[in-house]
């Protein structure tokens, strides 16, 4: 990463389990354990953008929502400018960083805007909640001139206009740049956008990342952009030099700069991601370049590496031994195939 | 394949397709007694066995005309203009002018719809099962020959019939409840699909992976079928032919491969290089400055005129009518011509290496 200085996140192994109890009406006393993060590692620079893509129920939003502190971790440790953050929540720690810091520096915009704002609530009072938070010393008038000035940056002019409208009286851009203000108000290190953009247009997505990639510099925060979309992925983790981390079924499975995850993908579930990004220019895409469609049950993951049931290259080796992680310089891979001496390599193709 | 439009008088209307599955002219629904409409003399053939991708923005009118073809345009809107749906044997149909009951029939049996979201398209406390077996009793169906093509359909889409159809849909995942529903809606064996933003709640690998399952349906069972989206991209992989729609009416028609490689008009253009994709270089992937207008104070003239660069005088007049780019392709749009010398596709360098420019786009 560029940077040289103490990630502002850092994660360690992190582990999220979640026990899904049996129900009254169900027999037997066997918990099952949904394995929803498995030791992922990621650092978050000052004014990094960490992106993380992957399938629906692949552990991304966990692991966004673990790094922010809205998930207690299993396992491993999230560290807030070198310290663990449960620690200070616990009241374990010696550093003078309090949980309140902590919280106003990491915030989250979810992907439905339309329900994370008050329905009764006009803009400008959504808007003055969190500066209540953080400035409880600004007057009535400096408020009101805060929020505008942000308001406009966002751009939704006239800002006053927007400001006394409630939230159905925006378009869903819209609602999301009120979001996306409400979030850059505290100021924070910070920002988890759990698909964004996903809920937008098409043809508006790129506006919205160009709004929040200049804001990014302006405001001097960094991004963890979850999509499930490569070339969305591709457009704001490249512009803002980035990392582009790939989540399958609780697991980094590579990890590296935006363009190189896209234009080299190491590892053959990347590379089915690409297959599924539409593609103007090469519209024969041919077949799906996967086993079986459904992604395995995580309450049960598979084996050794969990994509090998469905994984094109899949050999017998996969089916037993977990892949370690085989780095190149920015670049990490967890996938036998980059081991050329592996026992992978002599062992027969799974076919099924 | 050819560009069926619109007003009397215009030259593509002569050149009709020559089996039309579907053919819509000049269908309108107007809302507050005739003072907004949601969509605007629209005219356009559904070639039979073709797959017609329909794209447009939030608040175009691309799901009214979904549900114009099936005549179920949600009240007080008021749908007119004339709907011919042609049996694949048998005297063509006209949809408006059915009965109640006879409309019932049509629904599902000849024409489906598929719609976004299927979980509110399923009952939650039916199993999988007992919505095909109501929907093949409603339809005075054989239920046994209906389920056993059920069970085809769920294992075309790489479904196991036997979990899904004793599961309830909570206990599926929304790409598995998706497909489900795409085989619910094809159980009555229909000559045509519509399917408006079958996939948009779906990861993009669902999405892909539904749309390549589609196109193996299509071909399977001779379907005609209708795709409405926002994301031209994703629809370019299976539309054999694409209508974009602006401001509650079609502003260009085309096969894909000359949609993409020589689209026409400046809101095509703009909307090709507005998405974001793997190739094109970062710099030049441009949102579409302003917003579509509302279905109140449409702009005079062409309704794209606020938005387009190209825009003159004669714009912001008249409207403009089909101008021919080629027999296959037509483009509302007075400047169509400046529009492809000036504004550039971003991923144009990729097309010219495969000379895809022009060419035969057919099968």
């Amino acid at each position: 990463m560029s940077d040289d200085g103490t990630p502002v996140l850092s994660l360690e192994d992190v582990e999220v389990h979640f026990e899904d109890k049996p129900g009254l009406l169900e027999f037997g006393d066997e918990t099952e354990v949904v394995r929803a993060v498995d030791g992922v590692s990621i650092d978050v620079m000052e004014n990094d953008v960490v992106t993380l893509v992957g399938e629906s129920g692949c552990g991304k939003t966990t692991l966004g929502k673990t790094a922010i502190g809205l998930q207690r971790p299993t396992g491993g440790s999230v560290k807030y400018r070198g310290h663990d953050i449960w620690d200070i929540r616990d009241g374990n720690s010696d550093a003078d960083i309090t949980w309140r810091d902590v919280r106003t520096s990491l915030q989250i915009i979810h992907q439905d805007p339309g329900s994370s704002l008050n329905p009764n609530r006009r803009i400008q009072t959504i808007l003055a909640e969190p500066l209540k938070q953080v400035r409880p010393d600004l007057g009535r008038t400096e408020k009101r001139e805060r929020i505008l000035s942000l308001l406009e940056r966002v751009g939704m002019n006239p800002a006053p206009d927007f400001a006394d409208r409630y939230p159905h009286q925006l378009s869903g851009g819209e609602q999301q740049r009120v979001a996306l203000s409400r979030a850059l108000l505290m100021n924070p290190d910070v920002i988890l956008a759990d698909e964004a953009i996903s809920a937008v247009d098409v043809s508006l997505r790129v506006e919205m990342m160009d709004l929040m990639l200049e804001l990014q510099a302006e405001f001097d925060t960094s991004f963890i952009f979850i999509s499930h979309d490569l070339s969305n992925a591709r457009y704001f983790t490249a512009h803002a030099d980035g990392q582009i981390g790939v989540m399958y079924l609780g697991e980094l499975a590579e990890i590296g700069p935006a363009e190189e995850i896209v234009n080299s993908p190491k590892h053959p579930y990347t590379n089915v991601l690409r297959w599924a990004t539409p593609d103007l220019s090469l519209q024969q895409t041919g077949e799906i370049p996967m086993r079986k469609i459904d992604v395995p049950d995580p309450v049960d993951p598979p084996s050794g590496c969990r994509f090998h049931t469905r994984c094109p290259e899949a050999r017998e080796a996969c089916q037993t031994e977990h892949p370690p992680t085989y780095s190149d310089d920015r670049h990490h891979v967890a996938c036998f195939r980059e081991n050329e001496d592996h026992d992978y390599w002599e062992s027969p193709k799974l076919t099924d | 394949m050819a560009i069926e439009e619109v007003d009397a008088g215009s030259e593509l209307d002569e050149r009709s397709i020559v089996d039309p599955a579907i053919e819509i002219r000049n269908a309108k629904v107007t809302y507050d007694e005739g003072e907004s409409y949601v969509l605007d003399d629209v005219s356009i053939d559904l070639d039979r066995n073709e797959v017609l991708g329909v794209v447009g923005e939030s608040g175009s009118g691309k799901s009214m005309f979904a549900s114009s073809l099936l005549d179920s345009v949600p009240d007080p809107g008021v749908l007119t203009g004339r709907i011919t749906y042609h049996p694949r044997d048998g005297e063509p149909i006209e949809v408006l002018d059915l009965s109640k009951e006879e409309l019932r029939e049509l629904r599902w049996e000849e024409i489906s719809m598929v719609f976004q979201g299927a979980m509110s398209s399923f009952n939650p406390v039916l199993k999988v099962r007992t919505h095909f077996e109501e929907t093949l009793e409603a339809h005075d169906a054989n239920v046994a020959e209906g389920m056993d093509f059920a069970r085809e359909l769920l294992s075309d889409l790489y479904l196991d019939p036997d979990r899904v159809l004793d599961a309830y849909p909570h206990e599926l995942s929304g790409g598995m409840t998706q497909r489900a529903l795409i085989a619910l809606s094809m159980v009555l064996n229909p000559e045509v699909l519509v399917m408006d933003e079958p996939t948009a709640a779906l990861d993009l690998l669902m999405q892909r992976s539904i749309l390549q399952l589609l196109e193996d349906l299509q071909a399977k069972y001779d379907i005609s079928l209708v795709f409405i989206t926002h994301d031209l991209p994703l629809i370019a992989a299976l539309a054999d032919r694409m209508a974009i729609m602006y401001a509650f009416r079609f502003v260009e028609v085309a096969p894909t491969q000359d949609l993409v490689a020589n689209a026409a008009h400046p809101y095509t253009r703009m909307l090709l290089n507005s998405t974001p994709n793997l190739d094109a270089p970062l710099a030049e992937m441009k949102p579409i400055e302003g917003q579509s207008p509302a279905p109140i104070n449409l702009p005079s003239g062409c309704a794209f005129h606020p938005r387009c660069p190209l825009a003159e005088e004669q714009c912001m007049q008249s409207e403009p009518d089909y101008h021919d780019v080629s027999d296959r392709q037509g483009a509302r749009c007075f400047r169509w011509e400046a529009a492809q010398a000036q504004i550039l596709l971003n991923y144009e360098d990729m097309l010219e290496d495969r000379g895809t420019s022009g060419g035969d786009a057919d099968e």
